[in-house]
């Protein structure tokens, strides 16, 4: 029996190929699992197949192989459990920002009055601070005003799962960090349970509290678990200070620029094999976890 | 003082309307024949009336200005006012197009949802789609056996098409994204299709809408002048069969209008259903 919040065992997602009978696998054996009120940060090259596991977890496309289960539920189909913030916000551009966030509500809490749906709808709204623009059109909105909009649209459906791909990866760097800011503030909060996909470094060591690493793809693995030790509630300015900051971040670029590959060769050679993965690291101390049963690097 | 771009293309307009009615002027005569004096004779075989010809700019104004001030006069079934035949016109126009908005939007919806009915469906569309709608009125006046009715039919069947093809398009091209949105919310297929599918539709759906009611304004002036009775087409042709040339010009500048007006309805309705991304 797993004791886990979500449970994520041996998934595989494979495409068939085109005008052909053989099949492309973009991910395989990939095992993860995630527990209540964590926040979990996945990282990987292009092509790992990165937002498809975040599309598998949310339901909205089905694995090849493996199984994912949520509080002890097979997750087969999208769930109001499980909210979603897309990459390019995907506020409906024909409602209002208020009326973006009172329909998700309204779907969510059927039989909630329309006053209280409202006033639920503003007070997520204030608490990313676009009380004064609630009335406005999305067109009328900025990038990172039009994110927010999503951010607050997912959090007030409540869901036991919060799931992010890259959420802020089309925002420039200030608005990035303003946001990341806001996140780090809601999610130590709501101790929401959040997996999020992300290409940039910084904001997963801000956010995680453990963060996945991808073997390159095809054939991509979640290679490495790396756990990052910095006690919260943490910030933008003062995190980089920790002692653990660098060490972690240095481990994590390294990662992707050499072993990355280097993992997914070693697959492909089977001089590493799939029993091992992923391995899970603690970089501040920089050793391997000794049940994993790996030698040092 | 610098002019804003609006108000040169102001001037511009008024200055080009001027210069149309000078060289119309100039180009038209008024009919009347050689100015030297008639015998007796001559004069009683009508040679000293005027003859036809094209109007001036200055003869078709003070048609209109005549036309315009009773535009729904009766005497008769051959002299009605050009509001009376307008009327008709656009009456048959709104039946026919209405019938296909009833008809097509619900189908080109169904048809966008369902790829394999799609499919199925294209071979039938690209066949009927490219028939003149004026080919099947020997088919509608033999089985409905009623011209009125068959001029409304010749307009459902060739505003049908483009509301078809494009409602069908604006349900299949709604992004995947708006459909996660929806998914995500746990919507089902009803809630799906009103809440995110059709209005991202409807900006696109609206662009079949007035495409075919510009085909419809087109088709109906024909129809009508097959058909008879009542209406502008039936006006223009009787107008012809008198020879009487600056109604013809009139009424053409009144189809016009008209239709640019048609058009402006449906553009403006649209304005209510349009977003911007």
């Amino acid at each position: 029996m797993d004791t886990n919040f979500l449970n994520v065992k041996n998934i595989s997602k494979s495409y068939p190929i085109k005008d052909s009978n053989s099949f492309v696998t973009i991910y395989e054996n990939v095992s993860f699992s995630i527990d209540k009120g964590e926040f979990i940060c996945l990282i990987g090259h292009s092509g790992c197949g990165k937002s498809t596991i975040l599309n598998n977890l949310a339901g909205l496309n089905l694995v090849s192989g493996g199984s994912i289960s949520m509080q002890g539920q097979n997750v087969n189909k999208p769930s109001l459990d499980r909210g979603v913030i897309f990459q390019n916000h995907s506020i409906l551009p024909w409602l209002s920002v208020l009326k973006n966030v009172t329909m998700a509500i309204a779907c969510k809490f059927k039989t909630m009055s329309k006053a209280d749906i409202e006033s639920r709808a503003i007070h997520f709204l204030k608490m990313v601070n676009l009380d004064d623009h609630i009335h406005k059109k999305p067109s009328e909105l900025s990038g990172g005003m039009k994110q927010r909009v999503g951010i607050a649209r997912a959090f007030a459906i409540e869901p036991s799962l919060l799931l992010m791909d890259e959420p802020f990866g089309a925002l420039d760097a200030l608005t990035r960090g303003k946001l990341q800011d806001k996140l780090v503030e809601i999610c130590d909060k709501t101790k929401q349970t959040t997996f999020m996909i992300t290409h940039d470094i910084d904001e997963a060591i801000l956010l995680s509290d453990k963060i996945l690493l991808m073997s390159d793809g095809p054939e991509a693995r979640v290679a490495e678990t790396v756990i990052v030790d910095i006690p919260k509630p943490r910030n933008r300015a003062s995190i980089v200070n920790h002692p653990a900051y660098y060490v972690i971040r240095n481990y994590l670029v390294d990662f992707l620029v050499n072993q990355s590959s280097l993992i997914s060769q070693k697959l492909k050679t089977g001089s590493l094999s799939d029993k091992d993965l992923p391995l899970t690291v603690d970089p501040l101390q920089l050793k391997y976890n000794l049940e994993n049963n790996i030698i040092n690097p | 003082m610098t002019m804003t771009d609006t108000r040169k293309s102001i001037l511009l307009s008024i200055g080009l309307l001027f210069l149309f009615v000078f060289i119309g002027e100039l180009v038209t005569g008024d009919g009347s024949r050689h100015k030297k004096n008639l015998t007796e004779y001559e004069t009683l075989m009508g040679l000293g009336e005027k003859q036809a010809h094209v109007p001036g700019p200055i003869e078709v104004a003070k048609l209109a200005v005549k036309e315009l001030r009773h535009p729904f006069y009766d005497n008769g079934p051959n002299d009605k006012g050009i509001g009376t035949q307008l009327f008709f016109s656009i009456l048959r126009v709104m039946a026919g197009y209405l019938l296909s908005v009833i008809i097509a939007v619900p189908l080109g919806f169904l048809i966008g949802m369902s790829p394999v009915f799609y499919k199925a469906l294209q071979p039938y569309i690209q066949i009927l789609k490219p028939i003149s709608p004026l080919a099947w009125m020997p088919l509608a006046l033999f089985v409905i056996k009623d011209s009125i009715l068959s001029s409304v039919f010749v307009i459902f069947i060739c505003s049908i098409w483009p509301m078809l093809i494009n409602t069908a398009f604006g349900v299949m091209s709604v992004k995947s994204d708006f459909l996660n949105v929806g998914k995500t919310l746990e919507m089902n297929n009803v809630k799906m299709a009103f809440t995110i599918i059709l209005p991202a539709a409807l900006p696109t759906i609206f662009t079949g809408l007035r495409i075919s009611m510009g085909i419809s304004w087109l088709v109906i002036v024909a129809a009508e002048m097959l058909v008879g009775g009542t209406g502008i087409g039936y006006y223009v042709w009787n107008e012809w069969n008198n020879l009487d040339l600056a109604s013809v010009v009139f009424s053409i500048l009144m189809i016009g209008i008209v239709g640019m007006a048609l058009d402006a309805m449906i553009a403006y309705i649209s304005k209510y259903f349009d977003y911007q991304e």
